[in-house]
């Protein structure tokens, strides 16, 4: 209503400010003159940072709780005297440290609230606009996770500085090839735990520990920038040893000498365990945890090895049974997730640990696969050929005599066997139903039938015939016709009703 | 380049097991781990990675020996498991002549590959069958000499020469490790400042007077 006016009157007073101080207004400040507005944008963001405060405030005061009960278990165990100094000691510097950490959630004065406040930076640094809420909520939970770990430590708060500083870094350089970028990150993990080393006196297992938390930490959060890059070809080889996967759906057990039988419920109880494992690396988002997912799979495969053989497994069958499982379980985004923990894993644990050995033979199945020739399935050229391109398959009956006498084959003639038998009870039904059909409609004809002789009867012998109780013997039919005749008045000129005869002979 | 010395007194050596399918390269694993050979009792679920904590004179080696595939078709995967390796272990057995010449081949690609930065040992396996050997002591042993790998003679059922075996490859491998940090340049910075790229934002002076500043205050 107002905006069909606009153009040739307005009212003064709809441009003076809204807050009635007698200057005039303007729209682009909600209405409001200059100092008004400033006044009232001061107040909006001295209320969000307010909030900012009570936010870390709350969760401060959750850390102390925590160190509270914390405290409180630690104090009911020991009450020998001469701990009882160590034990103020340790208190004192846990409360100390509770200052530190409170430090990391104060917006420090000098820099310009809300954007800098340390909290905020977890969410709102990350100029990417993909990052989900849920990323965000994960990478928060990751934060507060770390600063947990590292609260008991001497340098927790050097840690963390340096940790954040770094992974902020790191958004800025998403454009740097994967390869930099893993360098860097390498780079990093040395300098930290060379660092951390000469503080802890050369106690490696503590360095681990906290090396640990600080690729969980970094690597929760820097996700979605460094897993299957833009600047890479992840994806296309993804998709390429998908496509590899799925074109060689038919190799057998045989063909790879699994030494595996599938037959055993408890084996393949774990080779589905196995398939499970695997597929689940890629929900992972830290190198560590993709690589226990690894560790896992391993550890079914050879459980499934030790139960077919009796003995305990060698690479020499763990590698094919690997191979067989990647091929049944054609893991999403394989290569990615490979190069993703190559790239950004501790090179220690990958180097020399467990979960690297068997990371290892992932490598290495995934390269088998790729490489996969007729030769190293002991098939020749033209049998490999014809499978690939799906003109034959080694479990049809009537390809090459190749696979006729494996156990395999046995087990697909078996099921022809089992189809045959099924598409035979299913013709012999369907011959019973027809006949039940048929037995239907004739006792409806049979009982239309008898009716209607019924019916003729009844017609050609009118009622007036109806009998009483049909006679048993001989003597009481005469009785019963004498009595009869006697109600009838007309049966009595008729002759003499003719007596039956005996024949002799 | 995978040097063990990163925990100062500790040392971490990766060493790979290669040999054709047939020769005894689990039992030979799994005699010196767990000390069982044939066993119906064995409680390891797998003898693939198996590892071993050495004391040697006074310093602390955790030894990680990864077992390989020996069969053909895995050969080409053969970089893939011995990359970063301190050692390797080239088995074959004495009574079959195919597995002492793929030995051969595992070590040309092996220095190769990685030069002399790896310590090889060639172990001759199931010398308890020495009346069927067919490959002759002098032959495997002047080959080893002429390629700088030391020679083993070794039996995992009679658990044979496998002690020294490791044993002796530990003491290399350290020696290895200790010329390597040597070359490099003693002192902590060796292996970062060589590096580009270095990451740390240090706004306070040095990461341990800030502990301890924390620790008194």
């Amino acid at each position: 209503m107002m905006s069909q006016r606009r153009g040739i009157h307005l009212d003064q007073s709809e441009l003076l400010c809204k807050k009635g101080c007698g200057f005039y207004g303007n729209t682009g400040w909600q209405g409001l003159c200059s100092k008004c507005w400033r006044e009232e944008n001061q107040r909006e963001k001295q209320k969000q940072i307010q909030e900012d405060w009570a936010l870390a405030e709350r969760l401060q005061k959750e850390e102390e709780e925590a160190y509270a009960s914390r405290n409180q278990k630690a104090q009911t165990q020991p009450t020998i005297t001469p701990f009882g100094k160590f034990e103020e000691r340790k208190t004192k510097e846990k409360s100390s440290k509770v200052n530190t950490v409170t430090k990391f959630f104060t917006p420090s004065s000098k820099t310009p609230p809300k954007k800098d406040s340390p909290f905020d930076a977890h969410s709102s640094q990350s100029p990417s606009s993909s990052t989900s809420r849920h990323s965000s909520v994960d990478s928060d939970h990751a934060t507060r996770e770390f600063i947990d770990f590292l609260k008991p430590l001497k340098s927790g708060r050097e840690i963390f500085k340096q940790c954040r500083a770094f992974t902020e870094s790191m958004v800025y350089k998403r454009d740097m090839a994967a390869d930099e970028l893993s360098e860097c990150v390498q780079d990093f993990y040395q300098n930290l735990s060379d660092r951390l080393l000469t503080q802890f006196k050369g106690s490696s297992d503590h360095v681990e520990g906290v090396m640990d938390e600080v690729e969980k930490y970094m690597m929760t959060r820097l996700y979605k920038e460094v897993f299957c890059p833009e600047t890479t070809d992840d994806e296309k080889k993804d998709l390429a040893i998908q496509k590899r996967i799925r074109a060689l759906h038919w190799v057998t057990i045989e063909m790879l000498c699994v030494p595996v039988e599938e037959e055993i419920a408890e084996v393949s109880d774990s080779v589905v365990k196995a398939i499970t494992d695997v597929i689940e690396m890629d929900s992972k988002r830290v190198p560590k945890e993709k690589l226990s997912c690894i560790t896992r799979c391993s550890k079914h495969i050879f459980n499934a090895i030790k139960i077919s053989k009796k003995e305990a497994a060698s690479a020499d069958d763990f590698l094919p049974t690997l191979i067989y499982i990647v091929l049944k379980a054609n893991p999403p985004r394989l290569q990615s997730n490979i190069q993703y923990i190559t790239r950004f894993s501790n090179p220690s644990r990958l180097m020399t640990g467990e979960d690297g050995y068997y990371f290892t033979n992932l490598c290495c199945a995934v390269a088998f696969i790729e490489k996969l020739d007729g030769q190293s399935l002991n098939l020749s050229s033209e049998e490999f050929e014809l499978y690939m391109s799906g003109q034959a398959s080694p479990n049809w009956p009537q390809s090459s005599g190749a696979s006729s006498g494996s156990p395999g084959s046995a087990a697909v003639t078996q099921v022809h066997k089992g189809l045959d038998l099924l598409t035979g009870l299913g013709e012999r039904q369907e011959r019973v139903m027809e006949k039940a059909r048929q037995l239907e409609s004739d006792l409806i004809d049979w009982t239309d039938e008898v009716e209607q002789k019924v019916q003729s009867v009844l017609e050609s012998f009118p009622p007036e015939t109806q009998t009483p109780a049909a006679p048993t013997a001989s003597g009481t039919t005469l009785s019963a016709a004498s009595a009869i005749d006697s109600d009838n008045v007309e049966n009595e000129h008729l002759p003499p009703p003719l007596q039956p005869q005996v024949f002799a002979g | 380049m995978a040097a063990g010395g990163t925990g100062g007194k500790t040392y971490s050596f990766k060493v790979v097991l290669l040999g054709e399918g047939c020769v005894g390269k689990t039992s030979l694993v799994l005699r010196y781990c767990e000390n069982k050979f044939n066993d119906k009792h064995i409680t390891t679920l797998q003898a693939s990675f198996l590892t071993k904590k050495l004391n040697i004179t006074g310093k602390r080696v955790n030894l990680a020996i990864w077992d390989t595939a020996g069969q053909e078709r895995f050969h080409a995967l053969g970089p893939i498991y011995y990359r970063d390796s301190n050692g390797a272990v080239l088995v074959y057995d004495i009574t079959d002549e195919d597995s002492f010449q793929k030995v051969k081949n595992w070590v040309k690609e092996l220095r190769k590959m990685l030069g002399n930065d790896i310590c090889l040992c060639i172990v001759g396996n199931k010398i308890d069958l020495d009346k069927d050997r067919h490959v002759s002591v002098e032959d495997a042993e002047s080959y080893a000499e002429s390629v700088g790998a030391k020679h083993y003679h070794t039996s995992a059922k009679l658990n044979k020469g496998i002690e020294e075996l490791f044993l002796d490859l530990c003491k290399r491998m350290m020696e290895t490790a200790q010329a390597e940090e040597r070359l490099k340049g003693n002192g902590a910075s060796q292996s970062a400042s060589s590096r580009r790229g270095v990451q740390i934002v240090d706004d306070e002076p040095q990461a341990t007077p800030a502990g301890g500043c924390c620790s008194s205050g």
